[in-house]
This record gives C-alpha cells, structure tokens and sequence, in this order.
C-alpha cells in the first residue's frame, strides 16, 4: 500500500508544483509530465504487484466523530487501476505538445492541478472500501473533470457542455447516494461489507437506483447526452482520459454493486443485457450521424459501453443460470474490453485531437487527405479503428471474441434466458457491422481521398510527444491482439473473483482458447505478408501514376468527393424510426444553378426526450415557484426558522 | 473443444482438398458463365479463360492514382489473406479442416469484415464519388448480412455445439443438423444462399460482369484497382464464392467417409454454380431500395429457423 500511496502522493504533486513556476511554462510541463510520469509507473508497478498477492490490501484512516476513511484494494480495483495509469500517464505526455502555443502559464498550472486531482480521484473510487470514502472520492472525481471539462471557458459552447456535465454528474451522484441510503436505512452500516446482508426483496431496487447512477457516469443510454458536449469542449488528452478511464468508473460502479449484493436471480443480468443491447446499437447509430470528429468519437464511447455492458451482462446470466464457462468468459470478456477500450479510444482521441490542432477544425466534411500529410497519425488511427471495430489482428476483437463466445456457451438452454443470449449476440454483430460502417466514414473522409479545405491541405504532422504517445497506444493495441495470452491474466483471476463461489477451477480452457487465437492472428500476418511478398516478386517494373478515373469527366475536384453525410445516409434511412435527420436545403433549378446548400442534423431521440419529458415540465413547475424566490436574506431565514420549528414539532409530536 | 492440429495423414488429406478446391476456383466459376452463355444461345468464354485473365493482370503493369495511399495497395492483399485463412477453417467432403478450434466462426466472419473494412477505404481512397457511393452501399449491406450470419451461427450452435465450422459442418453431424429440426434446417440454407448472393455480389443484388454502373455495390468500389491488385481482388471474389458454396454444400450433403464424398461434395458444389447460372439468367438486378428487404427476409427466415429450434423437450 506504501508503493501506492507514494503514486498517488506523486502524482498529486505533479499537480501542486506547477503553481510555482508558471512563468516558464516549458519547465512546468517538463516537471509535471516527471512526477506524473514517476507517478503513474509506481502506481503501475504496485497495481501489477497487486495481482501476485493473495489478500486484498486495505488502509484505514478513523477520523474520530467524523468518519472512517477505508482502502482496500482487492482484485476488481487492480483491474480498474491498470488503466487508470496507464493512460493518465500517457496522456499527460501527450499534452506537452498539445497545450503548446496556448493560453496563460496559470491556466495550465490549473488545469494540471485538477488533471492531478481527477487521477487521484479515480485511483480512489476504485479503492474505497466505504460509503463515505467511496462517496468523496467520486464527488472530487466528477468536480475536477468538470473544471477540465471547462479549460476553454470563455467560449459559450464550452461552458454549457460544462454545465450539462455538472447536472449528469450531481443527478447521477443522487441516484448512487440514493441506493446507498436505503442500504444503509435497513443495515445501518457504512461498511460495504455489510452490503451482502441487506434483505433480498430490496436488493434489486438498490442495484437499480446504482445502476442508473453509475450508467449517468459510464453513458448508457438515454443518460449518455452530456458526453457528445462534454467530449468535444474538452482538450484531447482530457478527453482521452474522460471516455477511456473516467466513464469505466461507472463500470467499475456497476461492478462493484454487484459483487457486494450478490442479487440473486435474471432480473440484474437480463436489465445490464437489455440496456447494454440498446446502448450499443443506437450509440454506433448516433455516431454515425455525427459531423464533427470528437462528437463522433464520444458516441462510439457510448456504444463500447454498450458491448462491455453485454458482457458483463452474459456473466451475470451465466452465474444466474450456473452456466460456469459462459460466466467466467462473459466477465473476462467485458473487463478485457475496458482494458482495450481505454487503450483504443484514448488512442483515437488523440488522434483527433492532432488533426484538429494541424487543421484547426474538427470538422469531418472538412477535412480530407490527411494520410500524406500526417502519417504517423493517419495510421495510428487506422489502428485505432481496426481495434474499436474488434477486428482480428487487433486487441478489440480478443474481447469481442471472448463476449460471443460467452453467448454461444449460453445458447443451448430453452427458457427465458435464452432470448437474452440471442439479444446479446445479434446486438454484437450488428454494432460491430455498424462500427466498420461508421469508421471506414472516419478513416476514408478525413485521412483518406482528396483535401475538402484549405486547413486539411496545409496540415502538419503533430508533435513529437504526441506522436509517441499515439505510436505507443497503437503497439499496445496490435501487440495485446497479436499475443493476447499477455493480458489474459490481468482479468482472468478478476473474472473468477467476480463468481459468487469464488471458484478456482474452472472448466473453460481459457489458455488453450487464447492460444488459438494468437495461433490464427500470427497466420493471418503471416498471409498478409507472404501475399506482399510474392506481389513484389511477381510485379514487373515501376507502377505508372495517373489520376483517378473520373468516368469520362475530366475536370474533378475535391468537393465531388463522397461527403461523410452522403455516406451515412443511407445507412441512416435504413435506422430511421430510431435516428430523426434533419434536412435543409435548396433545390437545384435550371441548368446554371444559383448557389445551392445543404445541412443535415442528426437529433439524438434520447436529448429530445429528456427535453420535453424531464427538463420542461420540470422548468414549468419551478416557474409557478418562483414566488418563493424573493432575494431578501431575512425571508430566507424565515424559512430555515420555520422548517427547523417544524422538524422539532414533528419530532416531538411523534 | 477440438484441438488445433489432426492426425498427419489426415492434415495432408486436408491441405490437398483446400489446395485442388483453391485451384479449381477459376474454373468453377466458369460454370456460372457457361449457364448463362447457354440460356442467351451463346457458346460463352472458354473454359479456362479466368485462368489466362489471372495471369494477364499478374503481367500487367498498375497504375495508381495519385490520390491514393498505401492503403489502396494493402487492401486487395489483407482481403486475400483474410479469405485464405477463412478457407483453412472450411470442412470439405467430410474431411476435417486444416484448422478448427471452438469459437472459430466468429474469427472466420471477422476476417471477412476485415476484408469488407480494407476494400471500402481502397475504395474512399480514390476520392472518386462513384466508388464512394459504392463503398456506403457495400457498408449498409454487410452490416445487416452479418446479422443474418449471425443468427445462422446461433442456430447451428444451438444443434451442434462447438463453436466451429468443423463441428457444424463435420461428417459425423449432418444426422443432427437434419434430424428433428430438418424443417428449419431448409430455411437455413435458403437464407444462406441468399447471403451468399449478397456478399458474393450477384445477380439479383449486384452485377458482378458489367465494371460501370451507378446502381452497382461491389464493382463500383474497385474501378481505379487495375494489375496484380485487381488480379488478386478477382481471385478473391472467386475463393469467396467457393467459402460460401463450400458452406451450404456440406450442409446439403451426407458423407460415408468413403472416396464417393469427394464425388457428392463436387457436384452438389457444381450444382450450386449451375443455380446461382440460372437465377443470373432468367432474373434482373433488384432496384437498389429493395436489396435491403432482400437481405431482411434472409435474416427473417434464418431468424425463425432459430425459432422453430426452440422447443420445449420432448
């Protein structure tokens, strides 16, 4: 526990020193990025320690008439604490290049110091071992991505993502603090162990009310609408860290809820199934839609909730139906699947975070060609989209595999679970055909084709930080894809952990099934590169270049190329009672058209509804309050005098 | 759980089927000319006439547009590896496939998607509008394909069990898949051949002769591919065909484990290229609205087939 405190410790003050030297902001960001960097490998090395040791380690601090602060990491916290780290350290080296050329020395000294506070945050969310601890740390959590959230606070779009994050976070807060208050009304208990003896009738009511708090945090849908504001407003590496690690707090929430109440019966699995299903597919859907290249992305965070959700969700089923191999490979697939998102996602967001910084727009339609001018970033990228479609060689399809194949064990029985199974595996497949749709839009809009602007065309490669970090992320993707046996064991024990017999056999040969995987992902290369070679030896002379064929027109330009809308399109129309596109444009008359335009606007059904279901009626109601609201300090404490008189004489009374 | 390697002997009398099938392709495909030829009055190409179109475009010098990128030149050969290692999984006449492990059909399908991934950003690579509207097609239509695929799978694994194609389509398990849930089994192979005609890109979802139209899917995505590379797009198309023929026809055959298999497994395979040769002849290419209906009433039915299995015990 010493080696983590001292991460943390370092981290922290990778935070705090930059206060004293914001006048030389490149010796700031060195001195950041070493302690943070120091920071992170500690914190690496004591959470891979954590794996060897048989015991969970706990901490805890009586803070006498107040409250027990209680640590205590056991192995689903070490999982959650691997990325954690790793990206938080790779991100703040990332910034040192991205926040280049911007703002005030004190600016960025802040931003570190809540870019600190929030790393802290997260490593303590996963080792509270109460509700107070647990508590704390996931306010000072969602606080200090908010002030991330706002770096850019003077323009208006920011400060509103910013506010829509801070009502998700509270309202989300609510419902968590919601259920561990009737946890503690019929325990009496602050200890989470004391979470296994609540009675059994209420367990459901409670993992509910977690469920959707903790799915406000991680982005289920409908709760999911701040994070296509919040993602955009926020700076790449902040973004990066939001959708690969913070959001798996909610995950890690989930978990955690679920583990302690042991909810007996379908009810837990077959509600994290459905909502999972539906997140999936209507996030890659929304995504598809999007027109600007971070919005896009934070959808696509959306829907990989959605496919860690049905994973877990397939465990849940497996332990509810005592099916051991679908359980154990349904909860190793969905932790593997954090693991790998955080690493393609925050890759991806990077990525985008250096195409708007050479381009200067994240605009899709606007952007083109990028693959020549930023290589290192272009196929980085690449990688990162093969991994977040779960394609074979890549790390995304291990988890992938490892969730169907949950499902296949699954498919054999006839009664109601089994409609869930085939839910989970159909909705799988059609995010994962949708996810190859929506990112070959990416890939082939923005770094593929022609330049659609005059930014795409002067674009620059990105900085030699934010290379490397990009470059290291794709490694570790291709490289986790290509010899997967290297991470099975950071989430095959925790997904035995997560059994309610805490088995330690099991009857899936899970090493036997991951070697064939890395046996069928070696071969693949192999062709891949045979086919190269023998193309080499059979290709006679120099390849001649001409342009593309325009089909007999002879003067194209870059704007006839296939928009990223008109690709959507029909795609779109096909989802249409699920997705509402709003048009407008001028028809074309004659044969010397007069300038003509054309917008499309994809709404996400879950905002509206939220807008004309909650947020209206709710604003009508304050507004008939209003009254109440009068400005004057001594009415307000007229009303504190009378609310306490009134409590008392209830009291009394009773 | 099927270990990965069989018997020497077998493993030798497995690469020999694969490789003989792989060669062999060309030529199979010639049927489906042959037929048509036949149906229009015509004497149609000579029968070895893919083998001598491969070999000229291996010749041929390419031209490259100037607007592509790497990636244009990658894409025909992860699409050839991909369907390759595909291949390696397939039982042919009863015989155990080279590889198998349980859970391999998902690999399988993923490396096709991977294919389908590479060729349309070739094909965005271009920046051509025709091969960009070509690619958005073949995007919608893979995607729901790949439901009906899926369903598919789930209803073989509900029979068989296993998770790979060597369990599903093996000699000793044909008596399963037609047995009590023989009904369902029917629609299942309907709704394969139509898959089959949608990711093969036939007639009546796609044409797969004519290289210059704007309803096309498939052709339209590789116009700017020209020399080694679009001989390996063609050989690839060709060893797809032969995946998914390969696919229904052991579904529709029954082996004996006796020299006769190679014999049924062949002409039920000729057969299938004598009907997907028919349904080119005497059929039109559907509008492009309707495909989509096409490939839903191939997920319909493989999805009450799935249904139908679902019983209570008996």
């Amino acid at each position: 526990m010493d080696t983590f405190f001292s991460a943390l410790l370092c981290i922290f003050a990778g935070g705090v020193v930059p206060f004293s030297l914001t006048g030389n902001v490149k010796v700031m960001k060195f001195l950041v990025i070493f302690l943070m960097g120091c920071g992170c490998v500690l914190g690496l090395y004591s959470t891979l320690n954590r794996f060897f040791l048989p015991e969970a380690v706990t901490a805890v601090w009586p803070l006498p008439h107040i409250l027990v602060l209680a640590l205590k990491v056991d192995l689903l916290s070490a999982c959650f604490l691997l990325p954690i780290f790793i990206i938080s350290g790779l991100a703040v080296l990332y910034s040192y290049h991205y926040l280049d050329h911007k703002q005030s020395g004190r600016r960025i000294a802040t931003h570190y110091f809540f870019y600190a506070l929030l790393v802290v945050a997260m490593a303590l969310v996963a080792c509270a071992d109460n509700i107070p601890t647990f508590a704390l740390a996931w306010e000072l959590m969602s606080l200090a991505s908010f002030f991330l959230v706002i770096f850019d606070f003077e323009k208006s779009t920011v400060r509103k993502a910013g506010y829509l994050y801070f009502i998700f976070a509270q309202a989300g807060a609510m419902f968590i603090f919601g259920s561990f208050a009737v946890v503690y009304s019929s325990t009496g208990s602050l200890d989470f162990i004391s979470f296994a003896s609540v009675p059994v009738t209420i367990k459901a009511l409670i993992f509910t009310l977690a469920f959707i708090g903790f799915g406000s945090k991680a982005g289920i849908v409908p709760l999911h609408v701040w994070l296509p504001y919040a993602h955009p407003a926020a700076p790449s590496h902040v973004s990066a860290v939001m959708s690969g690690v913070m959001i798996k707090m909610g995950i890690y929430g989930i978990l955690r809820m679920y583990m302690l109440l042991q909810p007996p019966g379908y009810y837990c699995a077959e509600l994290v199934i459905t909502v999972g299903a539906i997140t999936g597919v209507l996030g890659v859907v929304y995504a598809l839609g999007q027109h600007n290249l971070k919005q896009l992305l934070a959808y696509h965070s959306v829907e990989n909730i959605g496919i860690i959700l049905l994973g877990l969700g397939l465990g849940m089923l497996g332990v509810a139906i005592d099916n051991q191999p679908m359980a154990i490979l349904g909860f190793a697939g969905g932790l593997l699947h954090v693991l790998n998102h955080a690493l393609f996602k925050s890759l991806l967001f990077m990525g985008a975070g250096a195409v708007q910084q050479s381009t200067g727009t994240l605009a899709i339609e606007q952007l083109g060609g990028l693959m020549k001018r930023m290589r290192i970033c272009g196929v980085t990228f690449l990688i990162g989209s093969l991994a977040i479609c779960g394609l074979p060689p890549f790390n995304g399809f291990i988890s992938e595999f490892l969730i169907y194949r949950s499902g296949f064990y699954g498919v054999t029985g006839t009664s109601e679970p089994f409609l869930f199974v085939v839910l989970a595996i159909l909705s799988l497949a059609i995010i994962g055909g949708l996810a190859i749709a929506c990112f070959t839009k990416v890939l082939g809009v923005v770094f593929l084709g022609e330049p659609r602007s005059a930014g795409a065309a002067k674009a620059l490669p990105a900085g030699a930080s934010m290379q490397t970090v990009m470059i290291i992320l794709a490694l570790i993707c291709t490289f986790t894809g290509l010899v997967p046996q290297l991470v099975m064991p950071l989430v095959l024990p925790v997904a035995l952990f997560l059994l309610p017999h805490q088995a330690l056999s099991y009857d899936v040969p899970m090493n036997v099934m991951v070697n064939h995987l890395s046996f069928a992902a070696l071969g693949f290369s192999l062709f891949v590169g045979l086919i190269i070679v023998l193309r080499k030896i059979l290709t006679r002379g120099e390849a001649s270049s001409s342009t593309t064929w325009g089909c007999g027109f002879s003067q194209p330009s870059s704007r006839m190329q296939y928009s990223g809308s008109s690709f959507a399109a029909s795609l779109l129309a096909f989802y249409k009672p699920f997705v509402q596109v709003h048009e407008k444009k001028t028809t074309i008359h004659g044969f010397f058209p007069k300038t003509a335009h054309y917008y499309s606007q994809v709404h996400d059904g879950s905002e509206v509804g939220l807008q004309w279901g909650l947020v209206r009626p709710l604003l009508s109601l304050t507004a008939k309050l209003r009254w109440l609201q009068h400005g004057h300090t001594q009415i307000y404490i007229g009303y504190l005098f009378f609310t306490v008189c009134g409590l008392l004489l209830w009291v009394v009374l009773r | 759980m099927r270990v990965v390697v069989v018997g020497g002997i077998e493993m030798m009398e497995s690469i020999l089927l694969l490789v003989v099938g792989v060669i062999a392709t060309p030529l199979l495909v010639m049927i489906i000319a042959k037929v048509k030829a036949w149906f229009s009055g015509r004497k149609g190409p000579a029968w070895l006439q893919n083998y001598s179109t491969l070999i000229k475009l291996l010749k041929k010098q390419p031209v490259y547009s100037q607007s592509v990128t790497f990636i244009f030149r990658l894409s025909p050969v992860i699409t050839m590896a991909g369907l390759l290692a595909a291949l390696c999984f397939l039982p042919i006449a009863g015989r155990p496939p080279i590889l198998a492990f349980g859970g391999d059909v998902i690999l399988i399908f993923y490396l096709l998607a991977l294919g389908r991934f590479f060729m349309i950003c070739a094909a965005m690579d271009t920046a051509s509008p025709f091969e960009g509207m070509g690619a958005a097609r073949e995007a919608l239509f893979g995607t729901l394909a790949e439901a009906t695929v899926f369903v598919v799978l789930i209803f073989f694994e509900r029979l068989q069990g296993g998770g790979s194609l060597a369990s599903y389509l093996g000699m000793q398990t044909n008596a399963g898949v037609w047995g009590s849930d023989g009904a369902a089994t029917i629609m299942v192979v309907v709704a394969l051949f139509m898959v089959l005609l949608v990711e093969n890109a036939r007639v009546p979802v796609d044409d797969p002769t004519t290289h210059l139209e704007l309803t096309m899917i498939h052709e339209v995505m590789v116009l700017d591919h020209s020399g080694p590379e679009f001989a390996l797009i063609e050989a690839g198309s060709w060893l797809k065909l032969f995946f998914f023929s390969g696919f229904i026809t052991n579904l529709l055959c029954l082996y004996h484990n006796t020299p006769l298999d190679f014999l049924i497994f062949t002409l039920v395979l000729i057969s299938i290229y004598i009907l997907i040769g028919i349904i080119e002849s005497i059929t039109a290419r559907y509008k492009l609205e309707l495909v989509p209906k096409f490939i839903l009433t191939s997920f319909a039915l493989a999805f009450f087939a799935l249904i139908f299995s679902v019983r209570a015990p008996l």
